[in-house]
């Protein structure tokens, strides 16, 4: 005999199961998305020579915007769900939770809508 | 050696409120914090409590705070600590009764939460008495059968000083110890309760049970196998 693998019936993923996940597989993403936008803006470019001109410059390619939408879905959403589970060990009424789960979502929301808005509206360079 | 020995006390039935006392010790470099312990019961004050019963790391009654770290005072040696100044407080996340005795009765509501017995309701082998099992299948869970029940680990867990409702890693490695047992047949259960808002989710991987396990338990390691069984349904 020796150790074979066997298959249970798993437990129905639930919230917590899908953020962990969520968790691990945007961390993977995250290390190209963050160091390549930090290399690029902060080294190559330079973060004072960053302005209107630049960003619309950049984003008249839509391999960029496509790279900005990707940093802007993963890293911020990876930030907030983990802001949740740091606040979930000291948030312990269901109620409480619930007013944090929510407050943080439309944080989450809001300011995914606006660098949408920005990312599929574009800049107008100043003239 | 010359030791300065600072206590956490608390003799609720006193009224006085927690505070530390202080005893300055003549001790052999070889005995350990257990036998220092003893000593001030013996000669300075027969009122400090704590608990005790094997004195040899086996029982896993005697787990406190000694210099800031969770370890079992039967097992360490004054000499261990490279300190003449020793410092013994109750484990962290749970009640203080007495002095360094703690209310345990949360960590084992969770203990007793993830079902750590032996499930096999199948009928009794035909040609045999027992459910056998190869020295491979065995090994996989040999390292969470060492647990003592200490609660070093879960006492020593950022995330269950947070919130005490965290089902803990004494548990999860006591859940580990059946779930990844060829002869047994509960681990969906157990997976179920540890799914759990409450159950392993709440590991940040902090690696401070890994560290406080005073019999070397590979905690960590096993708490993130038994996400990836609820995750993948496969028990390897």
């Amino acid at each position: 005999m020796t150790t074979n693998t066997r298959t249970i019936q798993k437990p129905k993923p639930n919230f917590e199961t899908k953020s962990w996940m969520f968790m691990r597989y945007s961390a993977i993403l995250l290390i190209p998305l963050v160091f390549g936008h930090l290399i690029l803006q902060d080294v190559i470019v330079g973060v004072h020579r960053i302005d209107l001109d630049y960003v619309a410059m950049r984003w008249a390619s839509i391999g960029w915007r496509i790279y900005d939408a990707l940093l802007l879905a993963f890293a911020f959403a990876h930030g907030v769900n983990g802001i949740r589970q740091v606040l979930n060990d000291f948030i312990h009424s269901d109620r409480g939770r619930k007013i944090m789960h929510w407050g943080l979502f439309l944080l989450w929301l809001i300011i995914t809508a606006i660098g949408a808005i920005a990312l599929i509206g574009g800049v107008r360079p100043i003239s | 050696m010359q030791i300065k020995l600072k206590v956490f006390r608390y003799l609720p039935h006193t009224g006085k409120k927690p505070h530390y006392d202080t005893y300055e010790m003549e001790v052999d470099p070889n005995e350990r914090v257990l036998d220092v312990l003893e000593q001030v019961r013996a000669d300075s004050d027969p009122s400090l409590g704590y608990r005790r019963s094997c004195a040899h790391g086996v029982c896993g009654s005697d787990a406190m705070r000694i210099n800031g770290r969770n370890m079992l005072a039967c097992k360490v040696l004054v000499k261990d600590l490279n300190s003449t100044q020793i410092t013994v407080e109750p484990i962290l996340g749970l009640k203080v009764l007495r002095d360094l005795i703690v209310d345990m009765e949360p960590f084992f509501d969770h203990f007793r939460s993830v079902m750590p017995y032996f499930v096999n309701d199948d009928p009794i082998p035909e040609d045999g008495k027992e459910r056998l099992q190869s020295p491979a299948q065995r090994e996989r869970f040999d390292d969470t059968t060492k647990c003592i029940l200490c609660a070093a680990c879960t006492t020593s867990c950022p995330s269950f000083w947070a919130n005490g409702k965290y089902v803990g890693p004494a548990a999860i490695v006591n859940a580990h110890r059946f779930i990844f047992d060829s002869r047994d047949t509960a681990a969906a259960e157990r997976l179920e309760v540890l799914n759990e808002d409450s159950g392993v989710w709440r590991c940040r991987t902090a690696f401070n049970c890994t560290e406080a396990c005073p019999r070397d338990i590979e905690i960590t390691k096993a708490i993130a196998e038994v996400k990836q069984v609820i995750y993948s349904g496969k028990i390897e």
